[in-house]
């Protein structure tokens, strides 16, 4: 009976499957984005090979979001400290003209020995001010090689090489043109930190937060663990914002699908309840029908998902859908809750239908 | 016989706006086991609100009225719901088929609720079906049958869990003369053979023809009523018979 009336108003039935899939594409894709990106950047940041992300204090955990500086002569005190094996100053900065590319300014020869330097491609390392080096995926995303100009942050550089991805960032220039370019000559907004012995990483931490009180330090695997987590305050709000909308679209789509349904099928009702069926079973039977569109819904919502994945990685190669499993039932939770509380009033209402008057319905 | 019906000065106000329609105003009846009965009356006498109390779809302001031996006027609505899939079956005048589902899915939601699952080999079903000569429209939805069949079906659908009661609400009024001829010997057969108790609601005569009892009404109350036994004395009206 519930597919047969499902099947009776199929426009209907597929605009509610589609809002349902909706809801469920919403929010794997935008919390796979976020998540993608986060978890992307986590990744690449560990793949540095450093032990220690130190950082200004009040800096913001997605580096380069903040303008806060530390001066580069640190890294001296730094090395004196027991344990510590390289010091590497990093100087941030954003390209926003295309999306938003993080660009390191790196110290090459310190860089290069906090793990195991870069894996060329192409090319080589930046010669002069305005050379820049690129990774893969970016080549790859921009189309570009070795000799080709890009624009960053208003300048022009040439790219002298191309590197394996996973270095922290997709862009790399010298330090003292990135501190130029920033007007913080002399400074920089990040060290990494290499150790002798891995497993002393939270004493050697104890003694760069005696050194410097307030400043943010952190392990790398402890920042790319939390890079990973979705458990980020900042992404927190975004992501259960995201998620109310989908699912309040979901339950006023579902609300007012089965509300015109109970209208229509008025006399359909009083006929069941003229046939002794109970308002208990009323109510069952809205919720079976709001279930089935729910769940064809979530099937075809993830579908969608994993396609829009594929798509948009093969447009843009930097950026990353990560659908989980644990948020494809997420999702599956929401869409079946969304149609439960969209078809509570209107199963209620058909169910307190007056049999007599219901069959007496036009 | 065992009186399945009985009702006791039955009286029935609706509220329209804020006049207050009597449609009925004192009923006394009893039906046996068995009987086929007439309940005929111009438009407005209040027969349709009488086959709806005495169907448990609706309760009267006042008097009472026991079917099966219990008084449904105290009953909340899950009770009546019970009362009404345990001991009635209806037949409408417009049928009221689910036009979604087949002939067949039809009689077999009305046995899902009724908690009697669809069983292959029910016999009683199976003669059913043979009476009322549907056996080869199980197949079809409403749409793809007459008049006169949807008729048959919705009888099946009402006989499919054996009520005690077999209430038909005008059920020739749709249909042309073959296939009302057709649908009142399927109910004399009903129940001639299958002894099933039949209440007729009707103003059409010719109805009257294969009934054992008429009972005549006008402006909410019984004007004639004759049944072949009397009702001797008050005491009966007051005790339920079952």
């Amino acid at each position: 009976m519930i597919i047969a009336g499902l099947k009776a108003r199929p426009v209907r039935t597929s605009v509610s499957i589609l809002a349902v899939a909706l809801e469920v594409t919403l929010i794997l894709v935008v919390v796979g984005l976020t998540s993608g990106i986060s978890s992307e950047t986590g990744k690449r940041t560990e793949g540095v090979g450093a032990d220690i992300l130190l950082q200004p204090p009040n800096s913001s955990l997605f580096l380069a979001l903040s303008n806060t500086t530390m001066p580069v002569t640190l890294g001296d005190k730094l090395r004196e400290l027991p344990g510590v094996k390289v010091v590497s100053p990093v100087q941030t900065l954003v390209n926003s003209s295309a999306g938003l590319e993080i660009i390191y300014g790196i110290d090459p020869e310190t860089f290069n020995a906090l793990g195991n330097g870069f894996i060329w491609h192409k090319g080589g390392l930046f010669k002069n001010a305005d050379d820049v080096v690129v990774d893969d995926i970016y080549a790859r995303a921009k189309n570009v090689t070795v000799g080709d100009k890009v624009e960053l942050v208003g300048h022009t550089f040439k790219i002298a090489g191309i590197v394996e991805h996973g270095k922290g960032a997709r862009l790399f220039i010298s330090l003292p043109a990135a501190q130029s370019m920033t007007g913080n000559t002399g400074k920089a907004s990040l060290f990494f930190i290499k150790i002798n012995d891995p497993a002393q990483v939270q004493t050697v931490i104890g003694e760069v937060k005696k050194l410097l009180e307030g400043y943010g330090v952190i392990a790398l695997k402890e920042y790319t663990a939390l890079m990973m987590s979705n458990s980020m305050p900042a992404l927190d709000a975004f992501i259960s914002t995201v998620v109310f909308v989908a699912l309040c679209i979901g339950v006023l789509v579902i609300f007012l699908s089965m509300y015109t349904t109970i209208t229509e099928r008025t006399r359909e009702i009083g006929i069941l309840r003229s046939l002794g069926a109970s308002k208990q079973f009323i109510v069952t039977l809205i919720f079976q029908e709001s279930a089935a569109v729910c769940l064809v819904g979530v099937v075809l919502g993830i579908g969608a998902s994993f396609l829009i994945a594929k798509a948009v990685t093969m447009m843009f190669p930097t950026l990353i859908v990560l659908i989980t499993p644990d948020w494809i039932g997420k999702a599956t939770v929401f869409a079946v809750l969304s149609g439960v509380i969209g078809s509570l009033y209107p199963s209620l209402k058909a169910a307190k239908q007056d049999p007599v008057e219901a069959l007496a319905y036009e | 016989m065992k009186n399945l019906l009985e009702t006791s000065d039955v009286r029935k106000t609706y509220s329209v706006g804020k006049i207050q329609v009597e449609a009925l105003r004192g009923v006394n009846l009893r039906i046996r086991e068995g009987e086929l009965v007439a309940i005929m009356g111009p438009s407005g006498c209040g027969k349709s609100t009488l086959m709806h109390i005495l169907g448990a779809m609706t309760k009267p302001t006042s008097g009472k009225v026991f079917i099966g031996g219990q008084d449904i006027a105290g009953m909340n609505d899950s009770q009546l719901t019970g009362t009404r899939r345990e001991k009635i079956g209806f037949v409408f005048q417009k049928f009221n088929l689910l036009p979604t589902l087949t002939a067949r899915g039809n009689i077999d939601v009305a046995r899902y609720i009724h908690g009697n699952r669809a069983n292959g080999n029910d016999q009683h079903l199976a003669d059913i079906l043979h009476l009322l000569m549907i056996e080869d429209k199980m197949g079809r939805k409403p749409s793809e049958l007459s008049g006169g069949e949807q008729q048959r079906v919705a009888i099946a659908r009402a006989v499919a869990n054996k009520p005690a009661i077999l209430l038909a609400d005008e059920p020739t009024g749709s249909l042309d003369t073959k296939n009302s001829e057709i649908v009142l010997n399927m109910f004399r057969e009903l129940n001639r053979r299958f002894k099933q108790t039949i209440i007729l609601v009707t103003h059409n005569p010719e109805l009257v023809a294969i009934t054992d009892r008429l009972i005549e009404m006008r402006d909410g109350v019984i004007v004639t009523d004759n049944d072949p036994v009397s009702w001797d004395n008050e005491s009966e009206l007051a005790q339920p018979s079952v």
